[in-house]
């Protein structure tokens, strides 16, 4: 059968146009060569401090500029002790800044900075302090960031470290530090009888406040991750006690009622259960107390000494000392209990495990052959790295965010501990003042 | 028997429709290919002259004759090009050398300067690093003094960190992953071999080390962030012949977290602060009028 197909009758000029036009298209699907951009791969860079300049904020009135003096200060040093920021000193600036929304980047460009940060205090009617900050990016002559606070006046400092967070965080990308406090054991008196009371501060020293009297020993303070609580041991009538303190209130609490000794005791990430080890007969185990039913759970069940245990920042897991294999060693394990595997397999005895609130790394001191170190690994044990060495490091303590760790270092003989600073990357090591002896760190999260 | 009937005109006109296109596309295919295949110029080719030459003759050239002229050796391509070597003078090299060892670390940053700005001032300073090393045994406070008035000439020079080990040993150790065939420079006009001209068509392994050295120098990282794959930025520049940015740099990675923003900042900045790229010649431009930089800071950070 032949089908007819009806098409229209094609013109010449029709088929003309049709092969024109199959020809032109392909053509063009010819492909022009391109010029392609060279490639470049850049795996290195330097790790210097990035050089910042911070001219005084421009006060609250003219005839006081010491509030606005002292918040760029604080500013100033804070970044500097972070390691990761070099101000430039105030004496080669060339600008002078007074209207914080203009900037003559040349001149700032010409004394090599990088980041500017400008400011300025205001009074509110209400009597509150309100401070503005712009950060800028000096080279890319661009403005980057900026905030306002207001505060009852003798809050002052806090809006520093509020400032000098924004800035650390949008110049490295991390969260910042600067706003939270150290609880920690203040030491006085001579070595023989030394005088223990519960101390806290701000992170950079300032703003020292006791929280006991000294009557009782106290160890290991705790911050809780949510609420204004610390946890510590006191040595009250001879026997060491887990003892919660609102810093607010001053409200003191006696944890549970053990029969036996409980010795360092943290809070879980939630904040609603404390986690210790109790000693009984010859070992000790660890257990998990909830504040509010105060029931307990026992977590390990060895004849061995469990102590110590931190929790994991999520909550899952907890990694904790123990010296069931032999020497002591870190362990981690479910936050239910259960299993423990072992994660440190160096030469030495580790101690004091601390989980990171970033939950990348596990702090810890390690003693070999009488030489002390505070060091890092990961929680499954791999990429261990010693952050400091020395005589008598001990009892590592995380910043907010993840990135430093404090510990205290006792020098021996007469003299007593003191406070220091380390970079997670082994660099900065830092004193930090304090007024008398320290030991025993605990740095709190921020406050927010 | 069938009867012999004419082709209906609609048959007619379909058959020539088809023949007609059929040849169109055939044409179409065949224009299409002959362009497409031919498209690109085939690159410069070196020619070999060849010349037909018989056994004997052949024999009889190699013996060779025994009072021919001398021919001169072929000079050696050059693999880098620029720094002139001081090879015309040795004692004022030693002299120099002297003089380090013998000084105090008072001094040690205009010393591992590069050769370079002190080769430029050869002729100069020959006589007075001679003079210095006479001098060097009564005071070294002079000596100190000269080093101070020799470091601020090259005041860009001034700006590179003090000389770090570890900084050597990361050029030293590098493997870039594009390798770039070094072009010859010098004119090898002896040799029958190769085109008449011998210029390098490609951007030189010094040029390219020189940039990557200067870009690694303005880079600054943050160690220890806590997700590496947030930080790999790529940056689009656009460079005009003196070497200066012809445009703000185009970042090409996109991302939202801080510690995005912070990487893709410090990539910008190291591009800002490192033009001019001087190290790049004007001859070779269009090889490097536009570059993708890609920042990635993983090697650096701890595992």
């Amino acid at each position: 059968m032949i089908t007819r197909l009806s098409i229209p009758p094609l013109s010449r000029r029709r088929l003309i146009a049709l092969a024109a036009g199959t020809a032109g298209a392909a053509g063009a699907g010819a492909l022009a060569s391109l010029s392609a951009p060279l490639k470049l791969d850049i795996t290195q860079g330097n790790v210097q401090p990035i050089p910042i300049a911070l001219p005084d904020f421009i006060g609250a009135s003219p005839s006081d500029p010491a509030m606005a003096r002292g918040i760029t200060q604080i500013i100033a040093s804070n970044l500097q002790r972070s390691g990761l920021f070099a101000p430039i000193d105030p004496a080669a600036y060339i600008e002078r800044i007074s209207n914080i929304d203009t900037v003559r980047f040349p001149d700032w460009r010409q004394i090599n900075a990088q980041a500017l940060v400008t400011g300025r205090l205001a009074r509110l009617p209400d009597g509150r302090v309100e401070a503005k900050f712009r950060l800028w990016d000096v080279f890319a002559a661009s403005y980057l960031d900026g905030k306002e606070y207001a505060t009852p006046p003798d809050n002052w400092r806090r809006i520093a470290h509020l400032i000098s967070d924004a800035i650390y965080e949008r110049l490295t990308g991390e969260k910042g530090y600067f706003d939270s406090r150290i609880v920690f054991v203040d030491e006085s008196g001579p070595k023989e009888r030394r005088v223990k009371r519960l101390a806290l501060m701000d992170q950079d020293g300032a703003n020292v406040r006791y929280l006991t009297r000294g009557d009782d020993l106290v160890l290991t303070p705790r911050f809780s991750p949510t609420t204004q609580e610390i946890t510590y041991m006191s040595y009250g009538q001879g026997q060491p006690r887990v003892t919660l303190l609102n810093v607010e209130t001053g409200q003191r609490e006696v944890v549970g009622n053990f029969p036996g000794m409980t010795f360092s005791p943290r809070f879980a990430p939630d904040g609603q259960r404390v986690i210790m080890s109790l000693q009984q007969g010859g070992n000790s185990n660890i257990f998990l107390m909830d504040l509010r039913s105060k029931s307990t759970m026992r977590l390990t069940d060895t004849f061995a000494i469990d102590t110590a245990p931190s929790f994991a920042p999520d909550g899952s897991r907890i990694c904790f000392e123990s010296d069931r294999g032999g020497k002591q060693q870190i362990y981690v394990m479910g936050a239910n209990g259960g299993s423990a595997q072992r994660i440190s397999f160096g030469d030495g005895a580790y101690s004091t495990p601390v989980w990171s609130p970033r939950g990348d790394y596990i702090a810890f001191t390690k003693q070999t052959q009488g030489r002390f170190a505070i060091g890092i690994m990961r929680p499954d044990g791999a990429g261990e790295r010693i952050l400091t060495e020395g005589y008598h490091n001990e009892g590592p303590t995380w910043s907010p965010n993840g990135r430093v760790v404090m510990f205290f270092r006792d020098p021996g003989g007469n003299a007593g501990p003191s406070l220091y600073t380390v970079d997670v990357t082994g660099r900065n090591e830092q004193r930090i003042p304090s007024p008398s002896y320290a030991s025993d760190p605990a740095w709190s999260p921020l406050l927010r | 028997m069938g009867t012999s009937r004419t082709i209906p005109t609609r048959d007619v006109v379909i058959f020539v429709v088809a023949i007609v296109v059929s040849i169109a596309v055939h044409i179409a295919v065949l224009v299409w290919s002959s362009l497409n295949f031919a498209a690109k110029p085939l690159p410069a080719t070196q020619t070999i002259a060849i010349d037909m030459i018989s056994a004997s003759d052949f024999s009889q050239l190699t013996a060779g004759a025994q009072n021919a002229p001398k021919a001169a050796t072929a000079r050696p391509l050059a693999e880098k090009v620029g720094e002139r070597k001081p090879v015309d003078d040795p004692t004022a090299q030693l002299a120099k050398k002297e003089v380090t060892a013998a000084t105090d670390q008072a001094v040690p940053p205009p010393e591992p300067q590069p050769p370079a700005p002190q080769h430029k001032k050869q002729a100069e300073p020959k006589r007075d690093l001679i003079a210095d090393a006479i001098k060097k045994d009564l005071a070294k406070k002079t000596e100190v003094k000269k080093a101070e008035t020799k470091a601020p000439t090259p005041p860009k020079r001034q700006e590179q960190p003090k000389f770090d080990p570890r900084k050597v040993e990361a050029l030293l150790d590098r493997r870039t992953p594009q390798r770039v065939a070094t072009g010859g420079e010098t004119v090898n006009d002896t040799v029958a071999l190769g085109a008449p001209s011998g210029t390098a068509a490609q951007l030189s392994q010094s040029e390219f080390d020189a940039l990557i050295a200067r870009l690694q120098q303005f880079w600054n990282t943050p160690a220890g962030a806590s997700n590496p794959d947030e930080v790999t930025v790529v940056v689009r520049i656009r460079l005009k012949r003196d070497g200066t940015l012809a445009a703000p740099p185009m970042v090409l990675t996109s991302g939202r977290t801080p510690l995005f923003l912070a990487s893709r900042d410090s990539a910008v900045r190291a591009v800002l602060r490192g033009q001019p790229f001087d190290m790049l010649r004007p001859e070779h431009y269009d090889q490097w009028q536009e570059i993708d930089i890609n920042f990635d800071p993983r090697l650096m950070m701890m595992r």
